[in-house]
């Protein structure tokens, strides 16, 4: 009996503040090429901030999909397995796609580099809501056919982007 | 990325943002120095160093982006870039070790790296793919060799492909770089992308490229080779250093 056909996504910030290799790799390599990258929308240097260089020219935004290219053979080895958070018995949960997203960062001061990674699951069929938590499955089985499930707590930086829902048969 | 590379950009970053750990910050009787000494134990700023590679299976990381073969997965025309970076404003000698960035659409006229492009097979995604993007390091004769497929074209452009040239970590050259219609229009109406057809405009009619009939003709690149061998071509980027 599935309610709809979603999507999650999960939104990992990282900053100068964040712990793990991971975090600390990305944080590093996205912040080398926004020195880099960043100088095309900074004429004469005239600018510290990523927020006054896109206040400047929007094209700015674009350091969203071209510093994302450096922290992609990072995100590689996590095997589409989300590294911040598991489902309710502790497994990763698996994502799809990943996308990465420029908060805010200094040419002169690598401490206000912001970033955050989103993480898409691919097409999930939620089952029930229980309370707080989501009854999954990453199957399509057939009609009384037993489905393997999990369950994942809703909780801040998670959140469900894409909603299908789906004719209960039961009721049909 | 060798490990020395590996160590030099990350020792780009400490020298971009110091992260200066004051070893004595509390005792406030020594006179703080900035001067190195042999002496460990004496009140002095502590030097920044590079954090090290990471730990990953397999060994340190390399930046994919790192490479000459930027095509991975995407079918074309084969094509042969060979750039060579040379300073204009001297004897035009050649600049070794500069980053050459290169970036193009693929055959039906889309880019890796992000969503919402419209074309030929209607609004696709490709956040998260990296294909036909790459850079290169000039070596000492100030060259670097791309290998990739011949770009399509998409509404509003010209056949096109994009670099960037960084030297000593300066942005020194933004270009586009066009090919001669006549192969353009080989290449468009060949079997991988006969649905993409000739690109109804002309290189002299592109809104970037055409806007100086000079530059266009520096900035159209002669090609050797054919539809079935694939391309080859040389262009040489000039810098002001």
């Amino acid at each position: 009996m599935f309610r709809a056909k979603i999507k999650l996504v999960y939104r990992q910030e990282i900053s100068a503040k964040s712990e793990s290799q991971f975090e600390k790799a990305v944080f590093r390599a996205s912040y080398q090429e926004f020195l880099f990258k960043s100088q095309a929308y900074n004429p004469d240097g005239r600018f510290k901030s990523f927020s006054q260089m896109r206040e400047n020219d929007g094209r700015a935004n674009s350091l969203h999909y071209k510093l994302g290219f450096s922290v992609l053979h990072f995100i590689s080895p996590l095997g589409n397995k989300m590294p911040a958070i598991t489902d309710n018995v502790g497994d990763k949960i698996s994502f799809e796609t990943p996308r990465f997203e420029l908060i805010e960062s200094n040419i002169d001061d690598i401490s206000q580099h912001r970033i955050a990674i989103f993480y898409k699951t691919a097409e999930l069929l939620l089952v029930d809501f229980l309370g707080e938590y989501l009854l999954l499955s990453q199957v399509h089985n057939a009609e009384n056919e037993t489905a393997g499930t999990f369950v994942v707590q809703l909780q801040p930086n998670l959140s469900i982007v894409t909603y299908q829902g789906i004719a209960n048969p039961q009721m049909a | 990325m060798e490990r020395k590379k590996f160590l030099t950009a990350f020792a780009l970053v400490a020298a971009a943002g110091p992260m200066i750990i004051d070893s004595c910050k509390k005792e406030s009787t020594s006179t703080s120095t900035s001067s190195t000494t042999s002496d460990s134990s004496s009140c002095i700023v502590t030097a920044t160093e590079v954090e090290g590679p990471y730990p990953y299976p397999g060994g340190e990381l390399t930046n994919p982006l790192e490479r000459s073969d930027i095509t991975e997965s995407q079918t074309g025309v084969p094509l042969t870039l060979t750039i060579n970076v040379v300073n204009a404003d001297g004897s035009c000698a050649v600049v070794a070790n500069a980053r050459v960035d290169i970036w193009h659409c693929n055959k039906d006229g889309y880019y890796s790296g992000y969503a919402n492009q419209t074309g030929i097979l209607g609004t696709e995604d490709y956040t998260g793919k990296t294909f036909l993007r790459g850079y290169q390091l000039t070596d000492t004769s100030g060259q670097v060799k791309f290998v990739t497929i011949y770009p399509g074209w998409y509404s509003g452009r010209t056949t096109h492909i994009h670099f960037e040239v960084y030297v000593n970590s300066v942005l020194k050259k933004t270009t586009q770089i066009a090919f001669p219609e006549s192969i353009n229009s080989a290449v468009d109406t060949s079997t991988l992308y006969a649905s993409l057809g000739v690109n109804p405009l002309t290189n002299s009619e592109d809104s970037i490229l055409g806007d100086s009939a000079t530059d266009l003709a520096n900035e159209t690149v002669s090609l050797s080779g054919s539809v079935s061998a694939g391309y080859t071509g040389t262009y040489t980027i000039g810098l002001a250093l």
